[in-house]
């Protein structure tokens, strides 16, 4: 469980964070949004125990924060962290560098070799494994630190813009990488900027500018808006009236193949509507509710940042 | 904290001496030094050196009467007390090796995890602050240390057969070299390495932390080996004494670093 409350952190006087509470339940994806220099990176390490808040608290896995320096070393061995930057020894291989930091975290030795070449198969990385870091690809890099975020098997997982520079196919693999990860029951902080990985993978989304402007579960944010869209093969200029006589329609607007129903009760007024629509001729091709995206959510709530 | 965590970064550094030649000719230069000025002064400076003839030369006249009134080479014939004078002041280099190697890698012993983005992923480990600090310590410390040991048993060994061959004897190192290689040396050495890792954590680039090193710590502490170093050379209580000396000093610097060390200082006082 991560759990912040009233989190603050400034730089000689200058805020960074501001009174940023959440909570986010054991084996929960929450995706922190925001734009560059909002104090994502520093929440993270507030979070971790390696920055002591200037004010409020947080529990993370068990530890209350500010913490001693026993207390916030114990939070770290409980905890992973995939930065920006991968962050491994050029001249030392893959597996070096794994053996590095998975003797850092105090990983057995008996165990550090099994787990380093798990985790090194399971991530597509085993034949890469005695070749120099620095010979790695971008994607190969990204997953040598998930690797080290996760192979010491913690609680709760920081990403720290994980795809950040990566090419799509890249960035597509280290997205499922995070989905089998959450499936494995791990509470993880995704922060991010990329709208579309917060979409795909969050439970929980947050929109932090210096203050968290918005939280809350990524269903109910972007929760249905009182519109369904009917994509349809057939006369649509005719058939727009005839959506718009059926009884809880306040309106309809056509673009194209679609028409969008401004509706009173989404649940009572779609299947009355697909039924008149398919026996007006009209073949039914896509009925979903207009949803708001995150996108729309993210610039409207930070434009009305202060 | 465990002795593999201690030596964790003791190896990863060796390793990369291992694989990074550029730094290998700065690391075979220092012992070969070490062997060719004894082996050219033992070899060509008797040679020069007429005791009979007048000499104009003050320090030539100064050295030749301290010569001659230090006890510890007394009795012996002008040569081989020259060429007892010449391996035990030879020592001194064996005091400034591992203090040049440990200092230039402990200067760069954070900076460089600063410019390689390693610092935050091992800040994020449940290491703590003082095992980093002694972590890095070691890993400066430790290959200069091993480097110089074994340059100094290879200096030592050269130089013995080369007495024999050119005196009729061995002539090896003095109690007071052996205290100095063993003890003041990696007292003085330690003491470097610590204002150097201190240092390291207040810059950003390599340049910076060299130049320090370069023009600030190593020049201190040849003041230090010129203080302590000499008269350990020739008095080993002296060699105690100063690593002593030079121990008590290595506590505040630890404490020191410990504070430049610390995780919020690294992550938020980077200038």
């Amino acid at each position: 469980m991560i759990a912040a409350h009233l989190l603050s952190r400034s730089f000689d006087g200058r805020p960074a964070v501001e009174e940023v509470s959440f909570l986010v339940p054991p084996g929960k994806l929450c995706a922190l949004l925001g734009p560059n220099g909002a104090g994502k990176t520093t929440i993270v390490r507030m979070l971790l125990g390696l920055l002591p808040p200037s004010g409020g608290s947080a529990e993370v896995a068990g530890v209350h924060l500010p913490s001693s320096r026993d207390q916030a070393a114990s939070l770290r061995a409980r905890a992973g962290l995939l930065t920006e930057t991968p962050g491994f020894y050029d001249r030392l291989s893959g597996a070096e560098n794994l053996d590095f930091f998975g003797r850092l975290y105090g990983i057995p030795d008996r165990e550090l070799a099994a787990r380093t070449e798990s985790w090194l198969r399971r991530l597509g990385l085993w034949d890469a494994r005695d070749r120099a870091f620095g010979t790695y690809s971008k994607g190969m890099k990204q997953r040598l630190a998930l690797i080290r975020a996760v192979f010491h098997e913690p609680a709760v997982v920081f990403l720290d813009e994980p795809t950040a520079g990566l090419d799509p196919a890249a960035a597509r693999e280290v997205r499922s990488l995070i989905a089998e990860l959450r499936q494995e029951g791990r509470t993880i902080l995704l922060c991010t900027h990329h709208l579309g990985e917060a979409d795909e993978l969050a439970d929980l989304v947050g929109i932090l500018q210096r203050r968290l402007l918005t939280f809350g579960a990524l269903a109910d944010l972007t929760a249905s808006t009182g519109k369904i869209a009917i994509r349809v093969r057939g006369d649509v200029a005719r058939l727009g009236p005839v959506a718009e006589s059926v009884p809880g329609v306040r309106g309809v607007s056509i673009d194209h193949d679609r028409l969008e129903l401004d509706a009173e009760d989404v649940e009572m007024v779609t299947p009355a509507a697909v039924a008149k629509l398919a026996a007006a001729g009209g073949s039914i091709l896509e009925v979903r509710p207009v949803r708001t995206s995150l996108e729309t959510i993210y610039l409207r709530a930070v434009a009305g940042a202060p | 904290m465990t002795r593999t965590l201690l030596l964790l970064f003791c190896r990863k550094e060796l390793r990369d001496l291992r694989t990074n030649r550029r730094i290998w000719p700065g690391y075979l230069m220092l012992p070969v030094i070490g062997v060719l000025l004894p082996l050219g002064l033992i070899l060509l400076f008797p040679a020069v050196m007429d005791p009979a003839r007048p000499i104009d030369d003050p320090g030539l006249r100064l050295l030749l009467e301290s010569l001659q009134r230090d006890h510890t080479i007394h009795g012996a014939t002008f040569v081989e007390r020259l060429t007892r004078l010449v391996v035990r002041e030879s020592g001194l280099w064996y005091l400034l090796m591992p203090v040049v190697l440990a200092a230039g890698s402990a200067a760069l012993a954070i900076v460089r995890e600063k410019e390689q983005r390693t610092l935050e992923p091992i800040l994020a480990t449940p290491l703590s602050d003082g095992a980093l600090v002694l972590s890095k310590l070691v890993g400066a410390v430790g290959p200069a240390l091993l480097w110089t040991w074994v340059s100094a048993i290879a200096g030592y060994a050269v130089v013995a057969v080369a007495t024999l061959i050119r005196l009729g004897i061995a002539i090896g190192p003095t109690a007071g070299n052996l205290v100095g290689l063993l003890f003041l040396g990696p007292a003085i050495a330690v003491a470097a390495a610590l204002a150097a890792i201190a240092a390291s954590a207040r810059f950003t680039d390599s340049q910076s932390a060299n130049l320090f090193a370069g023009l600030v710590i190593v020049p201190i502490t040849l003041i230090l080996l010129a203080v302590l170093g000499r008269p350990a050379m020739i008095w080993p209580w002296v060699g105690f004494g100063g690593t002593a000396l030079v121990s008590l000093g290595c506590a505040g610097l630890y404490r020191r670093a410990r504070r430049r060390l610390q995780r919020d200082e690294l992550l938020t006082r980077w200038r």
